[in-house]
């Protein structure tokens, strides 16, 4: 493929565009879902093509083709330039793109066990054993169970018109319980995740206990919580919470396409005060085995650890070859690109806060009545109006300083520069255990992001107590 | 289509001959062409080809499946015996009975326009500089981002029993982000129109209805804590049907994961609410000839006067609870397609008329968690109402109740509504919502 890539590269030469990057990208999965005591469902696949982006006096044009054949490939690379064509239609600015040199590597997958040489019944008694330890658990309150297992085994080359050939391969492989719980008429679900840049080792190294276990006793807890309080609380956010505001709120405002858009809340920002001291924010692509990690992007660039913010005052955005040029600023390895149909456009990898000194205990010790939030489940973010939201699976009501009874179906809500302005102190303790996809313009992309906990001022919880 | 229905019918055949005892097969191949506009200028065009076959074989009642790129007779050979050597390793399940039975399909006009499919970029792009025009045109404070995209599609299915189905449709769409800023002020909306037909596409005016919708949100405000009405408008009330939807469909009753378990007859919302899916209408959004598993579709009425009449059923669930099956699998599991709520006699400005202290939600996710029915949410876009009156947009404000509460506390639908080819999204009322702000 890397000389097939060569070859469009240098027809794309001929054809005078001024920047040209064809990208193959393929993929093989397997996977496997335990459901009442079975796995009735075993699925597979594969996909592979190409997607050709060109540059045309100074617009884009971009096209892709579910294909392997070149002639397929050049009608793309053909459709590109004719779309760049209709993008010059209208341009506010042509584009540029910042320098960066050219990579040639080849970057293969690191796993100890290949995932595809691993037999289904090892991959299925690995997952029974975890759905049996949640049955264990949670006894009579099951109604209902299941556990799943993934892997995936992608490879993307990017070969460009600036001499760039870099071919990267990445193994994923997941497991997940999700347990829901039964009392009566009240049914309470809780879900664990773990997954990494690994092979079949991965689930040879998360015990039962860390998993379904951990799933089934929260079932179990939510089961006899009261619904959660609603209004504005002094609030301490689990490393689960921390990590998707992290995301939402601020990563997302931080990528440079959206500042240069005018939809983020941060674009007027660069080297201002947004959040109090205690907090530092990165995006670091080079976290070994984690989920979000890449070794170069899909401009081929080498992913980096990135300062977002550093003691309170925003340092810098996350950028592409293009919002570098338009910035001035030197690219960081942040343009990622959802398979072969879609372009590269920036990205977060792994996102979170820098931990601190202090302990939870210490975090909640002045809290007179406030709450404790964990179970990040989801969120999403209005960029241009600052304007968040997470669900939390369950909370903690914290009393006199003390931890008291659990709650449960919590959301919260807040605009991104009050809430990073009214953090008051994060932990030593930290996690980055959030492996998932982000979805952005129609694009998923695999991402990780933690924290420690962090104790906030006030946040509006929409519970219903 | 020929071309497509031979290639399921060898992947199918593959799957037989490599032990499976049922299989189906599913190919699909398409373009789809996009204009993306980014601070009022175009970001790029892009065009996506695809074509790919997807086979599930039987055997035991296991299930395997393969999905894979490429529509060749070898693709479909090799997606089919992967298939099959997939489902001799799954386990038994012994309430898979069979596949659907070959059945007559009725005809859906209006999923595919010649027209559409024959756009060229350029008027696509037209389009999305139309809207940039239009909502500059309302002020020219206004930043746009958003765009335009076409696609066709073309897909067959076959099982071993005899079923051969295939369908050719078409979509379209246009939106238009606008957001205004004056210092740390922000007012923003977000608008969009979706059709299968040039003709009920609205190609001109939503950058326009988004600038002037922009303007509304400015100076938003928090409010205090309280239980108010509140007011769904067309944006935001399908939220609340999509949650009983989601929660109506026979898997999740099954699997003992639905706040809708022993419901089915049972009272689980206002009288005022009758919601039909029906997937026939021609043009709609969600219409289609059959579902998934190739069964053919019809109109279901899901609730009539707040009563649940029936599951939402795919062929599997159906046989396992030896129910009528209602046309709703999408191969990964079960959805509704156009659902229509009934129509109430008063005018949604009459509605919010007689509120005296309340919260109209114009964007929102108002969707319940499936299995516990709780419901916390954000107000995305709304405003304050005080004495019948939207007086002030609201900012960092959520909703929360439980489905079922939420839903028979429903105490008017309002007689107007937004159409969207094949759905009708009228403005409904719930009294008694807890709202929480930051005041």
């Amino acid at each position: 493929m890397r000389r097939q890539l060569e070859r469009l590269r240098d027809e794309a030469v001929r054809r005078k565009v001024q920047f040209a990057e064809a990208r193959f990208a393929a993929v093989r999965h397997s996977g496997l879902v335990l459901q009442d005591g079975r796995a009735d469902r075993v699925a597979a696949g594969k996909r592979a093509g190409i997607g050709v982006r060109v540059l045309v006096e100074g617009a884009w044009g971009f096209a892709s083709s579910e294909s392997t054949a070149y002639q397929d490939w050049v009608s793309c690379l053909q459709s590109a330039i004719d779309l760049a064509r209709v993008s010059s239609t209208r341009l506010e600015e042509r584009v540029e793109l910042a320098e960066a040199p050219p990579v040639v590597d080849e970057v293969k997958a690191i796993f100890a066990v290949d995932p595809t040489e691993v037999s289904l019944d090892r991959k299925l008694a690995a997952v029974r054993g975890y759905e049996e330890a949640s049955a264990c658990h949670a006894g009579e309150h099951v109604a209902n169970l299941m556990t799943g297992y993934s892997d995936a085994f992608q490879t993307e080359i990017v070969c460009n018109t600036r001499g760039t050939l870099v071919s990267s391969e990445f193994v994923r492989t997941l497991v997940w319980h999700a347990i829901t719980a039964r009392n009566g008429s009240v049914l309470q679900r809780a879900r664990e995740i773990q997954g990494e840049q690994a092979g079949f080792e991965l689930v040879e190294a998360t015990p039962a206990d860390e998993l379904s276990g951990k799933a089934a006793a929260r079932a179990l807890a939510l089961l006899r919580a009261s619904p959660a309080p609603a209004g504005k609380f002094p609030a301490v956010f689990h490393p689960s919470i921390t990590g998707l505001l992290v995301h939402e709120a601020i990563g997302h405002n931080a990528e440079a396409d959206h500042v240069l858009s005018g939809t983020s809340i941060l674009s007027s920002k660069l080297n201002t005060k947004i959040a109090s001291d205690c907090i530092t924010i990165v995006d670091d692509a080079t976290i070994p085995k984690s989920w979000g990690s890449y070794r170069y992007d899909s401009e081929g660039l080498p992913g980096q650890r990135r300062v977002l913010v550093e003691s309170g005052v925003l340092k810098g955005f996350m950028h592409s070859l293009e919002t570098a040029a338009k910035m001035g600023v030197a690219p960081n390895g942040s343009a990622r690109a959802d398979g072969f149909l879609h372009r590269p456009i920036v990205r977060m990898s792994n996102t979170m806060i820098l931990p601190g000194e202090l302990s939870l205990e210490e975090l909640i010790s002045d809290i007179d009545l406030g709450i404790l939030l964990r179970g990040g489940q989801w969120g999403y973010v209005w960029c241009e109006k600052g304007q968040y939201t997470c669900h939390a699976g369950e909370g903690v009501m914290i009393r006199d300083g003390q931890l008291a009874e659990q709650v449960r179906d919590v959301s919260i809500s807040g605009m991104t520069l009050e809430t990073l302005a009214d953090m008051l102190g994060v932990s030593r303790d930290f996690e980055l255990r959030m492996p998932g996809n982000c979805g952005k313009d129609g694009q998923s992309m695999p991402v990780n992001g933690g924290g420690p906990y962090v104790k906030v001022r006030e946040i509006v919880v929409g519970g219903q107590g | 289509m020929d071309d497509l229905l031979k290639t399921a019918e060898i992947a199918c055949q593959s799957a037989i001959k490599a032990g499976a005892e049922f299989a189906d097969a599913s190919v699909e191949r398409g373009r789809g062409i996009s204009v993306s506009i980014e601070k009022n200028a175009i970001k790029s065009s892009d065009a996506r080809l695809w074509a790919g076959v997807s086979v599930r074989a039987f055997a035991r009642g296991g299930t395997g499946w393969f999905s894979m790129s490429g529509i060749s007779e070898e693709h479909a050979r090799e997606a089919g015996a992967r298939a099959a050597e997939m489902a001799k390793a799954a386990e038994s399940d012994p309430d898979f009975v069979d596949l659907v039975s070959p059945c007559p399909y009725a005809e859906v006009p209006g999923l595919y326009d010649a027209d559409l499919a024959a756009l060229a970029p350029a008027e696509v792009a037209a389009w999305a500089v139309g809207n940039i025009d239009s909502a500059r045109a309302v002020t020219s404070e206004a930043v746009v981002s958003g765009g335009a995209s076409t696609s066709w599609r073309e897909w067959a299915l076959v099982n071993n029993l005899g079923v051969s189905v295939a369908q050719r449709s078409t979509a379209a769409s246009v939106s238009a982000s606008v957001v205004i800023r004056r210092d740390d002020d922000v007012g923003s909306f977000f608008e969009w129109d979706s059709a299968r037909r040039l003709a009920d596409l609205e190609v001109d005016g939503i950058g326009a209805r988004a600038a002037s919708e922009a303007l509304r949100y400015l100076s938003s405000r928090t409010i205090r804590t309280a239980v108010l009405p509140v007011v769904f408008g067309p944006l935001s009330s399908g939220g609340l049907i999509q949650g009983l939807c989601g929660a109506a469909s026979a898997e999740e009753v099954q699997r003992n994961r639905s706040f809708l378990i022993g419901k089915k007859g049972e009272q689980v919302a206002a009288e005022a609410l009758t919601l039909v899916d029906d997937p026939l209408i021609p043009g709609g959004l969600s219409s289609s000839v059959c579902d998934g598993d190739g069964f053919p579709h019809r109109a279901v009425t899901l609730v009539e006067k707040g009563v649940l009449l029936t599951y939402l059923h795919s062929h599997y669930t159906a046989r396992k609870s030896c129910e009528q099956n209602t046309g709703h699998s999408t191969r990964v599991g079960i959805a509704s397609t156009n659902v229509l709520p009934t129509l109430g006699t008063r005018t949604a400005a009459e509605i919010i008329g007689e509120v005296e202290d309340g919260i109209y939600v114009v964007l929102g996710h108002p969707v319940p968690d499936t299995a516990s029915g709780q419901l916390s949410a954000l107000v995305d876009a709304g405003f304050r109402i005080e004495r019948g009156e939207l007086t002030y947009p609201l900012r960092n404000t959520m909703v929360a109740g439980h489905a079922l509460e939420l839903l028979s506390r429903i105490d008017a639908i309002s007689s107007d509504y937004r159409a969207e080819p094949g759905r009708v999204l009228p403005t409904i009322r719930v009294q008694g919502v807890k709202v929480a702000s930051g005041e």
